[in-house]
């Protein structure tokens, strides 16, 4: 497969990367590990004219696990390699470990798991298969074919990584025109959006990385994911929590999920209830029964969307039966 | 006329300065004109690992690289694994314990078991399917895969112990 011609530009700073973006405005995209971008690109998905390279821009390669910062081009493959990561933040370290394949990792980056393009059945095909059926809302059409309207895309978020950081509130750090931002990774989507523009990222921002607040390292915290090839595949499911008790009773419980929606969703209005409550059997059930009834995945992926529902409730019960039980 | 940008690889210790539009793929670069065809084209897209090369020692995509990001890096494929006319211990376990049958997605196996051994030399079965689970294979089944893989291991860790 050949790609349509583009402008390569290779940046060596932030801010010179800004400056060709604003020059570029709406013709560009930035590259980073590839794996995602590139595919897209082959099956003539979005292109643009111009792709700004980020390999040679050093300061996204920053990678500090001792300090809670991951760069926005840290490859997976470091995250899963790294034992400081893996004792401090685990839940990151096994959502790390747990996309894609080991060469996939060794290219794709963390910015990249974040801001990865949401998939479906109709939109990640050739362009001879999109043609036939019209398009669609995502790329080069206007009509949506898995909730059929005009107006609101619902490919799926299909990143392993933002539930993990949303769960230790980790926040964003978002470079612009206007100079620099942090937000919460639970922030960093809009529920409010329209499906295909998923961020809140301005057009013309870059992620620079991840900072995970000091204290987080103390949370026990895990990431579970359901996909049809275990060594493989793009999550149906991804389960992240972060839970802390004292005394026998809940100081902290965070839950996000992802692989069920247009973005994740950390549910605090289901979990923060718990806070100061003794996490018995039936306070766990009833939990799983409310993210149950809370989450409305389509069918776009491959397994069928109320059973990816009911297995949200089970990956619930045993990620916080596994936490607590340290194993 | 396409516009075209100066582009110098360094394949397999050897120099190749070249002028290629930006847009194209490492992979493509390689078998078109560089002639280094062991290195396949299977999905194109990521997913099948045939095309699996080492930049700086560390196994990738090929498919998934632009050529002119490729620059200023150590590129060895297939071709470059062992010296002329000799084999790696991984190509010659696929050989003695029968590892392939129609050989497509071979050279992307033994690349990424060569990089995975150099570093993890004396690894277990477990370990090693791990390792090679982005390369796919249509016809063995894995089984010998895993063997003449599991087999090189063997051979391997005496010597990278002394």
């Amino acid at each position: 497969m050949h790609l349509d011609a583009f402008d390569l530009h290779q940046p060596t700073s932030v801010e010179e990367a800004l400056a060709l973006a604003q020059r570029h405005a709406g013709k560009f995209d930035f590259l980073a590990g590839g794996t995602d971008l590139l595919p897209n690109y082959k099956m003539h998905l979005n292109v643009r004219p111009h792709l700004i390279s980020l390999d040679h821009v050093a300061e996204l390669r920053a990678f500090r696990p001792e300090a809670g910062w991951l760069g926005a081009t840290v490859r997976l493959r470091n995250l899963e390699g790294s034992s400081t990561l893996r004792r401090r933040y685990p839940g990151i370290a096994e959502a790390a470990e747990e996309i894609a394949t080991p060469l996939v990792r060794a290219s794709g980056t963390v910015g990249g798991n974040l801001l990865v393009e949401t998939r479906c059945f109709f939109f990640n095909q050739s362009y001879p298969w999109r043609q036939a059926l019209g398009f669609c809302l995502k790329a080069d059409g206007d009509q949506c074919h898995v909730v059929p309207q005009k107006t609101r895309c619902y490919a799926t978020f299909s990143g392993d990584l933002a539930p993990a950081l949303m769960v230790l509130d980790a926040h964003a750090e978002i470079a612009g025109p206007g100079g620099r931002r942090r937000v919460a990774v639970a922030d960093l989507y809009d529920p409010k959006g329209d499906g295909v523009r998923r961020t809140k990222l301005g057009p013309g921002e870059l992620l620079v990385g991840v900072q995970i607040p000091p204290g987080a390292e103390h949370l026990k915290a895990k990431y579970s994911k359901l996909r049809v090839r275990p060594s493989f595949d793009f999550p149906e499911l991804g389960v992240a929590v972060a839970l802390e008790e004292k005394g026998g009773k809940v100081a902290r419980l965070e839950i996000a999920l992802g692989g069920l929606e247009t973005y994740p969703r950390l549910m605090r209005a289901q979990t923060s209830p718990l806070v100061g409550e003794r996490l018995t059997e039936e306070r766990v059930k009833a939990l799983s029964e409310d993210l149950v009834k809370a989450v409305r995945p389509v069918h776009n992926t491959f397994l069928a969307p109320d059973y990816r529902r009911k297995m949200t409730g089970v990956y619930v019960r045993r990620a916080i039966g596994a936490l607590r039980s340290g194993s | 006329m396409p516009k075209k940008v100066p582009v110098r690889l360094r394949v397999n210790g050897e120099e190749h300065e070249l002028h290629l539009p930006p847009q194209r793929i490492l992979l493509d670069v390689l078998r078109e004109e560089l002639n280094l065809t062991g290195t396949k084209r299977g999905c194109d897209l990521g997913t099948c690992g045939c095309c699996t090369i080492l930049v700086d020692g560390e196994p990738r995509l090929s498919c998934l690289m632009l050529a002119k990001l490729a620059e200023g890096h150590q590129l060895t494929t297939v071709e470059g694994i062992s010296p002329a006319g000799a084999l790696h211990p991984v190509q010659k376990a696929f050989i003695d314990l029968g590892a392939t049958q129609c050989g497509f997605c071979t050279p992307g196996f033994i690349v990424t078991a060569v990089a995975f051994l150099r570093d993890h030399p004396g690894a277990t079965r477990d370990e090693i399917s791990r390792a090679l689970s982005g390369n796919l294979c249509r016809c063995t089944g894995y089984v010998k895969i895993l063997d003449a893989v599991e087999a090189a291991a063997r051979t391997l860790a005496p010597a990278q112990e002394r």
